[in-house]
């Protein structure tokens, strides 16, 4: 594909997802509340909640310095970037040019950097809380996913994600026990990524009030929020680009683009589906218990490894 | 004026920069600011002889002046230059900072810590550059010997003298074992020239030797678990502008002399050795950023942060010297480069990271995180200096860290290709222990720049705190501007240093740029473009801009609230988190990594006990001397004495007499 249709699909890529997150979360939420037997908010509560807070005067703490005011905007930015590399309706990597796996692991990590570093700065309880969990789990599930990511990249021979994602699409990868391995840790890892339960720790709304989120309020709560379900959404089209791209286009042409972008609503709101069942079935884990289910999924990883090395 | 006499002039201007501060050392304000200036325009022309030396390809220099144990000989090939030119950036911007900073010693001092100060740049300096063993060794010593100086500079504080005895005596047994290795080659070449160690006829067996002491002589100095733990009481003690020179290049000098001998001169035969090499950068890498995590010392913390640094530095050595042994070229030259690239980003990180501790503790006179909090408000420069490095550190794309990290795990892509069976399994896991690594190494950060910097102050001091002076500030900008040129600028300083990586591995230049991106040789393996990726985030900006103006964000008005939000009860600072519990959850998830160091400090702590009982049981032996030498001698002086004070009666007629004998005596003698 040419640089210039590249450009143009990140773009397109980047829209999509700035538009899509609140309704994929919506939908989520809606969800959850039909699983409990309750009403739920419509599907768009979302955006209504973005909107509103957008135009409400926005309070901040008297401690908190540029790093407060400046991290909404490091999330969206980060997010967007994320899902310009990542494959979503082409095969190749639109930004492949720029940066490859390991460019959207660290980029996911600017995000997490800034947002714990934001609670911090409130100076407030929960903020302070919510920013040791964030990097706490960080810790955690990053090594696997670079574990996961590497794998798929010694399976296609580059660490770019289009070459991963072409290789899976094309069958040049075929679906051997390493590669559904891997798929399991990588969907535990989209799991933690995106904060659902039992690992809503940094985030989690009924004992630490949202966590880093605690001081926002007005259009920094809005952007906030925005930023996270971008990026709950951006996890989400990796794992799709990584281990199920069909339907992506080998070429650019307008149908093929359509029907990619249709593919990948239906294989994004099936994941969120699933992940809401898992969730609703769930109850919440204590925090210090958390490494020991992340121990599991390593070892997942681990397995996925070791397959890698025999070659089944 | 070719490289070499540039770097002379530059060596020279910081021998008489610390004389002069030396000479001055009764008038406080004209030692600091002549030793801050005089090394800092000797660092520019240590800067100026690197780029010459890069331009001029090698310049040597020899003089048989002191042939007692061969001639004394400087070279300057492309490695050497660009350790000189590491080197000489950071002290340029440590001398310009130690302008201000040194004010903080006034009264105790400062002439002898210019002196000490230039000194240990200057013997740096020469390490890098001597070609014979035997003047590396001078060298070294006299680098170990100034820097144990600046150690034990604050010697009120007995703290500080102990961590300079420990240190004094690690480096010690470092040194001594890289002697060793020297006298090896030396009893099989006739000469401590390096250009004839070079064909040395030593059989493979002899060569591990060699090797072996060479890494763990080395390794004492750089830093590497298990024998960093001076290093951690060591840096944090000197004055801080001697602790960014301390953590920033000291410990690669170290690096220097190991790539040098085993890689340079020796060309890394076996694959082991270099596998030894990455298993050590492994788990320094781990265990230093799992033991800074848990500190409440800001400036331990980055001495921890050291170690960790050191392995990933030790990670991409490791790597290279495997991809030569296995006759790899590509994957020696991105190992290489990925340790070169590492190691100065390091120096330059870390440095900016020591200066702004230093400026902590010069305006909040602490160096424990949980006295602080908030500090952005009263110094934002600072804060915002130390933020930079704190980024950098923590591999956040796009500034220089991720760079030489990204380097590093490509490096490890392609051994994971090797058909070594170590390699091929191990590789991949080393890029997962990088990854995590990389996570604590954010967790780290944020804690030392969140509790340091924001939040409410903790104590009165935190709120007393005021902006540093410009002339600290202007020593940190000089080391913010390398961070982002290194990092941004990884298209254009790739190539340079992809040469010298090349040069060290002896192995052909890869193509590892072209246009705004770098990649590892190959284009398809991976490419990044940092230039690219910040014009790009700096872009979207755009995005969250234009919804804030289109939903009418921008009319809604701020109000900034005193307090942060505490259940209605009142607020108190102490409700923030602080360092201490905010790393509590990975204490606990990391416990036997913790019961670890206690393990690995048992023996080394042993062996300083020992030293130091040996030193106590000295004046034991006094009494032995003094009753068989000593007082004998003593007895006899006094009666002599006695006999002689006969002869002084006080009389002034009686003098006379004396000087009239004298006078006949001695003109019997003439005349006679």
């Amino acid at each position: 594909m040419t640089t210039g249709s590249l450009i143009f699909i990140g773009l397109l890529q980047a829209l999509l997802i700035a538009a899509l997150a609140p309704l994929f979360s919506g939908f989520a939420r809606v969800l959850r509340a039909k699983m409990h037997s309750r009403h739920g908010p419509p599907l768009l509560q979302n955006y209504y909640d973005l909107f509103k807070l957008m135009k409400r005067q926005e309070i901040l703490p008297e401690h908190g310095n540029f790093v407060f005011r400046i991290t909404p905007y490091v999330t969206i930015v980060s997010a967007l970037l994320v899902v310009m590399i990542v494959p979503i309706l082409a095969a190749d990597s639109p930004f492949g040019w720029v940066g490859d796996m390991i460019l959207v692991v660290y980029l996911l990590m600017l995000a997490r950097f800034f947002t714990s570093l934001a609670g911090l700065a409130s100076g407030s309880t929960f903020g302070g809380m919510g920013a040791r969990r964030e990097l706490f789990v960080s810790a955690l599930v990053e090594p696997l996913i670079l574990l996961v990511l590497f794998v798929m990249s010694l399976l296609a021979d580059s660490t770019n994600l289009g070459a991963i994602s072409r290789g899976v699409a094309t069958g040049a990868i075929p679906y051997l026990a390493t590669v559904w391995l891997g798929m399991v840790a990588f969907a535990f890892v989209v799991f933690v990524e995106a904060g659902k339960l039992p690992f809503d720790l940094s985030e989690a709304e009924q004992e630490l009030q949202e966590g880093a989120l605690t001081e926002y309020s007005g259009r920094g709560l809005a952007l906030m929020q925005w930023g996270f379900y971008m990026k709950q959404l951006a996890i989400v089209s990796l794992f799709i680009a990584v281990f199920v791209p069909f339907g992506t286009m080998m070429t650019p042409s307008l149908l093929g683009g359509l029907l990619a972008l249709a593919l990948f609503l239906v294989k994004a709101a099936a994941l969120y589906f699933i992940a809401a069942i898992l969730e609703n079935a769930m109850a919440r884990i204590r925090f210090v218990k958390a490494p020991s289910v992340t121990w599991i999924a390593v070892g997942v990883g681990l397995l996925c490894f070791a397959f890698y090395l025999v070659r089944i | 004026m070719n490289a070499i006499q540039l770097l002379l002039l530059s060596v020279l201007t910081f021998a008489a920069a610390g004389l002069l501060s030396l000479a001055l050392r009764r008038f406080d304000q004209a030692a600091r600011i002549f030793s801050g200036l005089g090394g800092g325009a000797a660092s520019v022309l240590g800067l100026i002889a690197a780029l010459a030396a890069f331009a001029e390809k090698s310049a040597a220099f020899e003089w048989t002046g002191l042939s007692a144990f061969g001639h004394f000989a400087l070279r300057m090939d492309g490695f050497s230059a660009f350790m000189v030119g590491a080197i000489s950036l950071l002290a340029l911007a440590a001398s310009i900072y130690s302008i201000g900073y040194v004010h903080e010693y006034r009264g105790r001092g400062c002439g002898e810590l210019g002196f000490f100060n230039n000194i240990f740049i200057a013997a740096m300096l020469m390490v890098v550059t001597v070609a014979n063993a035997f003047y590396f060794l001078i060298f070294w010593e006299l680098m170990t010997l100034a820097s144990y100086f600046l150690v034990i500079f604050e010697q009120e504080k007995k703290e500080s003298v102990s961590a300079g005895y420990l240190y004094f005596l690690i480096a010690h047994i470092g040194t001594a074992l890289i002697m060793l290795s020297f006298f090896i080659l030396y009893q099989n070449t006739g000469s401590f020239d390096f250009e004839s160690f070079r064909n040395s006829t030593l059989p493979l067996g002899a060569k591990s030797l060699i090797f072996l002491l060479a890494f763990f002589g080395f390794g004492a100095k750089a830093g590497i678990v298990p024998l960093h733990i001076w290093l951690p009481r060591a840096h944090p003690a000197a004055p801080s502008h001697v602790s960014a020179l301390l953590s920033g290049v000291m410990i690669k000098t170290a690096i220097y002399g190991l790539i040098r001998l085993c890689v340079d001169i020796l060309g890394a035969p076996l694959w082991w050795w270099g596998f030894v090499v990455l298993c050590f950068g492994g788990l320094s890498a781990l265990l230093g950023i799992v033991y800074a995590l848990d500190e409440r010392d800001l400036k331990r913390l980055l001495a921890y942060s050291s170690v960790e640094n050191v392995g990933i530095i030790l990670m991409g050595v490791g790597v290279g010297m495997m991809g030569m042994s296995l006759q790899l070229p590509v994957l020696a030259a991105v190992g290489f480069l990925a340790a070169l690239y590492h190691l100065l980003n390091h120096a330059m990180f870390k440095g900016l990271l020591f200066m702004g501790a230093g400026a902590v503790v010069y305006s909040a006179h602490t160096r424990n995180m949980n006295e602080m909090g908030g500090l952005a408000r009263a110094m934002p420069w600072t804060s915002f200096v130390f933020l930079v490095g704190a980024v950098a550190i923590s591999a956040i794309p796009p500034l220089n860290g991720f760079v030489s990290e990204w380097f590093v795990f490509q490096s490890l892509f392609i051994a994971s290709k090797s058909t070594l069976g170590v390699l091929h399994i191990f590789a991949p896991l080393f890029a997962v222990l990088l990854g995590l690594v990389g996570a604590m190494a954010a967790m780290t950060f944020v804690k030392a720049y969140g509790t340091a910097f924001t939040g409410q102050p903790r104590t009165v001091h935190a709120k007393e705190a005021v902006e540093v002076p410009g002339s600290m500030l202007t020593g940190m900008s000089v080391l913010v501007v390398a961070v982002v040129l290194l990092g941004l600028g990884a298209p254009w300083v790739t190539p340079f240093l992809g040469q010298v990586a090349a040069q060290v591995a002896n192995v052909p230049t890869e193509t590892l740029a072209s246009g705004l991106q770098i990649f590892p040789a190959n284009e398809a393996q991976g490419v990044l473009s940092t230039p690219i990726v910040f014009l790009l985030l700096a872009g979207l900006l755009a995005f969250p801009l234009v919804a804030v103006f289109a939903l009418g964000g921008h009319r809604a008005g701020q109000r900034v609230d005193s307090d942060p939000w505490a259940c209605g009860y009142g607020y108190q600072p102490q409700m923030g988190v602080s360092a201490t519990n905010f790393a509590q959850p990975m204490r606990a998830a990391y416990r036997p990594l913790y019961g670890l160091r206690a393990l690995a400090q048992r023996p080394l702590d042993g062996i300083a006990s020992l030293a130091k009982r040996f030193n106590a049981s000295l004046p034991s032996a006094e009494p032995v001397i003094e009753r068989g030498l000593t007082q004998p001698i003593f007895a006899f002086v006094r009666t002599v004495g006695g006999w002689v004070q006969r002869l002084q009666m006080g009389d002034l007629r009686m003098y006379c007499l004396y000087i009239f004998l004298a006078l006949a005596v001695l003109l019997i003698v003439i005349f006679k």
